[in-house]
């Protein structure tokens, strides 16, 4: 007999696999096309309890922990990745606040995470990479903060409604407040037309004398370095497993068509060229996959994931973009159409060379790894 | 109310093989998921169980190797209350009659079920016998292939069959016994909360010695089936006419073939 954990995990992943074929992958290339969740995909997704996948069960999730989680995305992914993004700006949001926030922040936030998106935002238009450069503040007035700012290119901004912010609570103090949408002084701004992932919103909030006592403080004052980077990391692993089933998908794409095609009398699977294109998508899929799992298996054993959650996202998204181009080329003038996913797949995949810092930022964090061992 | 469910698990894939000895189903080694039909009638509890106004229980019951504990526990992350399994090296090979016969008594063992649920029928097999075959071990009355059914009195259902060119009511005293055809409602997900959740229902394991059986009724040896002989059918193979130049040309050329061979 399976432990009752691993016999859980083949369960979810048979119901994400279930739902992901009935419900998600008919919406790929319509979601695509029009740049939006259609109307009631997300109240369905939450209504069948995707948003509390991770949520601890005291909070009314369903408290899966970190490679079950991302195994689950990996294979929404394979239907779609916008989904599978909107879940991991949701998901990296839940965790910093179960890393930082107090037990009653806690207790008053997450039973809402089962219904409700949260989202994590930093980007300014002053600052991305370099989080000292933004503008956004956090000022002390009597016994509350008045939060000024606009954050922009949020994932999930717009769809979500409750932010983790980052603002400055001193000139060189970097600190993360938690708001909600409801909240006076809190507005949606423009909502970014993006190339790929283009059922996920990403938008910009403004906040207009947002007030807020201390229980809105995400860990301590001068936190949100450290909140920032934690935040990075678990999106990183996340986004790990979006890449690999973006590359099953292409993988699935590239030999279905091989095995029926032919160039001449010879089938495309008898030529070396695909044999070396297919063998290279499958590679770069399968190496994406255990470096995930073992930046999951590391946060799941409380060890260090820092570094490999890098790997996993920096490798992941250049190997993705590089198996859809191979897809393409596959399919030659198929691949070429926007009537095949392909090209809206190495559009999704490009996105994950930039958000969640650049590949440039990864390698960086990755060598400074390295110098320090 | 006590509402029981029996299921099967059936091989995940087409690609089944047939045991030369046998004549039965290989299912060696192959992955299995819940008989979808199964999930209709699990559903339709579930339904029940929801909107009426009693406390309704829900449980399951399978016969089959261990890892059919798989698909009660997928049944009750969709919310029923408790799983039954039946697994004995007695109880293999057993035929529609035989599996009956187990499952009868089982129900005789849980006791007290006021409506006993199937599927329509197993993919695997297809035969759709083993919910009437309990039904008349336990001497109860049977619906089968309800396309509706509701609690119409404190101990009694209706039930719609859709049939050929008509519709039967038929109403039925409970205890009764009630296959449900696929129409019948679209089966919900197991949320992932309710996955964690079903590992802490009760999921009781039943061997040979712990019912009431007749040993000569089980198994292999207490099925009369007898499969003589399982084969796929020979493709057909169909001449294929090309019709080509303009459509009205394409038209004049079918046209022409089918009066040459005087179906029109």
């Amino acid at each position: 007999m399976p432990s009752t954990t691993a016999a859980a995990e083949k369960l979810l992943l048979q119901m994400v696999d279930d739902y992901t074929a009935r419900e998600i992958s008919p919406q790929d290339m319509p979601m695509d096309a029009a740049g939006d969740f259609p109307a009631g995909f997300i109240q369905k997704l939450t209504n069948t309890g995707f948003l509390g996948i991770m949520l601890p069960q005291e909070f009314g999730g369903a408290g899966f922990g970190p490679e079950a989680t991302a195994k689950a995305l990996n294979h929404i992914a394979r239907g779609n990745a916008s989904t599978a993004v909107t879940l991991e700006g949701h998901f990296k949001t839940i965790d910093q606040i179960l890393k930082f926030g107090t037990p009653a922040l806690q207790k008053q936030l997450l039973p809402s995470a089962n219904d409700r998106i949260f989202a994590f935002s930093m980007t300014e238009a002053s600052g991305g990479s370099n989080p000292m450069g933004i503008s956004s503040t956090a000022t002390r007035e009597g016994d509350h903060w008045v939060i000024t700012g606009d954050k922009i290119m949020i994932t999930n901004g717009g769809l979500a409604q409750v932010y983790c912010v980052l603002v400055k609570t001193a000139p060189q103090e970097l600190s993360v407040f938690v708001v909600d949408q409801d909240m006076p002084g809190f507005s949606f701004g423009k909502r970014e037309d993006f190339i790929g992932l283009r059922g996920t919103p990403v938008g910009e909030i403004v906040m207009d004398h947002i007030i807020v006592d201390d229980d809105h403080l995400l860990g301590k004052l001068g936190d949100g370095g450290k909140i920032g980077d934690s935040a990075h990391d678990d999106a990183r692993v996340l986004m790990g497993a979006v890449l690999t089933g973006i590359m099953e998908h292409e993988l699935k794409i590239a030999t279905d068509y091989a095995k029926e095609r032919k160039a001449g009398d010879t089938p495309l699977t008898a030529l070396q060229v695909t044999h070396r294109k297919v063998a290279d998508i499958a590679m770069r899929k399968e190496t994406t996959r255990l470096l995930y799992q073992n930046a999951a298996k590391l946060k799941a054993t409380g060890q260090p994931y820092s570094e490999e959650a890098a790997m996993a996202k920096a490798h992941g998204s250049r190997a993705a973009v590089s198996a859809g181009d191979d897809t393409l080329q596959i399919l030659a003038g198929y691949g070429y159409s926007r009537e095949y996913p392909v090209e809206h797949l190495i559009r999704d995949a490009r996105a994950m060379e930039i958000a969640e810092g650049t590949v440039e930022k990864m390698r960086s964090a990755i060598a400074t790894a390295e110098f320090k061992k | 109310m006590k509402i029981v469910v029996c299921l099967k698990q059936v091989p995940e894939t087409n690609d089944v093989t047939i045991d030369p000895v046998t004549h039965n189903l290989d299912r060696r080694g192959l992955a299995g998921v819940m008989n979808p039909f199964d999930k209709n009638a699990i559903e339709l509890a579930l339904h029940l169980k929801d909107t009426a106004d009693d406390d309704v229980q829900v449980a399951l019951l399978t016969m089959g190797p261990d890892d059919y504990a798989e698909s009660l526990r997928e049944g009750m992350a969709m919310g029923a209350d408790a799983g039954y399994l039946l697994s004995d090296r007695a109880f293999a090979g057993a035929d529609t009659l035989a599996t009956g016969y187990v499952i009868a008594q089982a129900l005789k063992k849980i006791g007290d079920a006021d409506l006993i649920l199937f599927g329509r029928q197993a993919v695997d097999a297809d035969t759709g016998q083993v919910g009437p075959i309990v039904a008349e071990f336990l001497h109860q009355p049977q619906i089968t292939y309800a396309a509706s059914l509701r609690l119409s009195g404190k101990n009694e259902v209706t039930a719609e069959r859709l049939l050929e060119d008509t519709k039967q009511t038929l109403v039925a005293q409970l205890p009764a016994v009630v296959s449900v055809r696929s129409e019948l409602n679209t089966p919900r997900y197991p949320t992932p909360r309710n996955i964690q959740l079903s590992f802490d229902k009760p999921l009781t394991v039943w061997h040979h010695d712990d019912l009431d059986l007749d040993d000569t009724r089980l198994g292999q040896a207490g099925s009369p089936t007898i499969v003589t002989k399982v084969y796929a059918p020979e493709p057909v193979k169909r001449e294929l006419t090309p019709l080509t130049g303009t459509p009205s040309e394409a038209a004049s050329q079918l046209i022409k073939a089918l009066k040459g061979r005087q179906l029109i």
